[in-house]
């Protein structure tokens, strides 16, 4: 039960949306009856969704869009199997970069969401995979030190300090 | 969980079918397109983006596995991707782009008010089309995820929150602050008026 004194705030996006269990947006429908101030930012928002809802999605590709792609595909795919398998002859190279990455991987899943699955977290730091496979090819990861650096190569890269 | 046709798709990909992960990028590369452009309002740059997504599946697919939708993985890969892109910084001092002028490209048909739109309301189009774009770039990058996701992808709140790795509770206050956000940015179109 909401009194009258308490708004309902961020359950009025969720309800327009359809995302309330139905307990609470029968709560939520009872507080509206009685309080202009939320019926009047209910009305904001749904006519706010209404003009998104309007809005054109952004431009199509030019001609050649899965061409291009493929073009790229068989230029870069290639490259990256070639330093796959250089890897794969050299195992103890990238051992530590390795075991530093799982070592962060175990850590952040287990730190967020001790359930979450390991595929969506994979997605989640493919870029620092990429990061680590790319600088252990050159065999200077040698120390945890460097697998710290490597973890930040994207903050150097993007020249912050 | 009704079968997952992409998944599938990526388990063939997994086993060797090239056609298999073309199959893939044909029906959800374009969509990625547009939803990368969400976040840098340039589409040459958004179809890059969407190209480095597809890139990071094919190099990885030998770590999906079809425990979660395939959807889900892509959109987790190309979020991630997209708010890197954007952390660097030069989105935000960047002009708005007309989606008219970009590269000739045509808005998509689909996308305009009935084929017979006229030169008024697509004129009113693209500028609600600027408006929302304006008002994105200015969301923290979490809501505008969260708000990306919800408003032009129509995801549910549990698999935004799968998305981006947090709570439903937490997409919740995420979508809501967005969409209050929007709704004063929005306020001239909201009134009836345009924008001009």
């Amino acid at each position: 039960m909401i009194g009258r004194d308490r708004h309902v705030g961020d359950d009025l996006t969720a309800l327009l949306d359809g995302a309330l269990p139905d307990d609470r947006r029968a709560e939520v429908e009872a507080h509206l009856a009685s309080c202009p101030e939320c019926r009047s930012e209910r009305d904001r928002i749904a006519r706010a969704l209404s003009s998104i809802s309007l809005t054109p999605p952004p431009p199509a590709p030019r001609p050649g869009f899965e061409q291009r792609f493929y073009a790229r595909l068989a230029r870069e795919a290639p490259r990256h199997r070639s330093l796959l398998d250089r890897l794969a002859a050299r195992p103890f190279r990238w051992l530590v970069p390795s075991t530093g990455l799982a070592a962060l991987l175990v850590a952040g899943i287990w730190i967020r969401h001790a359930d979450d699955r390991m595929d969506l977290e994979m997605a989640r730091h493919l870029d620092l995979l990429e990061s680590y496979v790319e600088v252990a090819s050159l065999g200077v990861v040698e120390t945890s030190e460097d697998v710290d650096v490597v973890s930040h190569l994207d903050e150097l890269r993007e020249g912050r300090p | 969980m009704a079968p997952d046709p992409d998944a599938a798709l990526m388990v063939a990909f997994q086993e060797g079918s090239e056609a298999a992960f073309r199959t893939l990028f044909e029906r959800h590369g374009r969509a990625t397109m547009a939803f990368c452009n969400r976040f840098v309002r340039d589409p040459a740059r958004a179809e890059e983006l969407a190209q480095d997504v597809f890139l990071k599946l094919h190099r990885s697919a030998d770590r999906y596995q079809p425990s979660a939708r395939f959807t889900t993985f892509l959109y987790r890969i190309a979020t991630n991707h997209c708010l890197n892109e954007v952390r660097r910084g030069e989105y935000q001092a960047r002009p708005e782009i007309d989606p008219e002028s970009e590269d000739g490209a045509p808005l998509d048909p689909d996308a305009l008010p009935g084929t017979s739109a006229t030169p008024e309301e697509m004129a009113r189009g693209n500028a609600l089309a600027r408006d929302v774009a304006s008002m994105l770039s200015r969301l923290p990058e979490s809501q505008r995820a969260a708000f990306v996701l919800a408003r032009f992808e129509g995801l549910p709140y549990e698999e935004i929150a799968e998305v981006l790795g947090t709570t439903v509770p937490s997409v919740k206050s995420l979508v809501h602050r967005a969409t209050v956000s929007a709704a004063r940015a929005l306020e001239p179109w909201s009134a009836g008026g345009a924008a001009s």
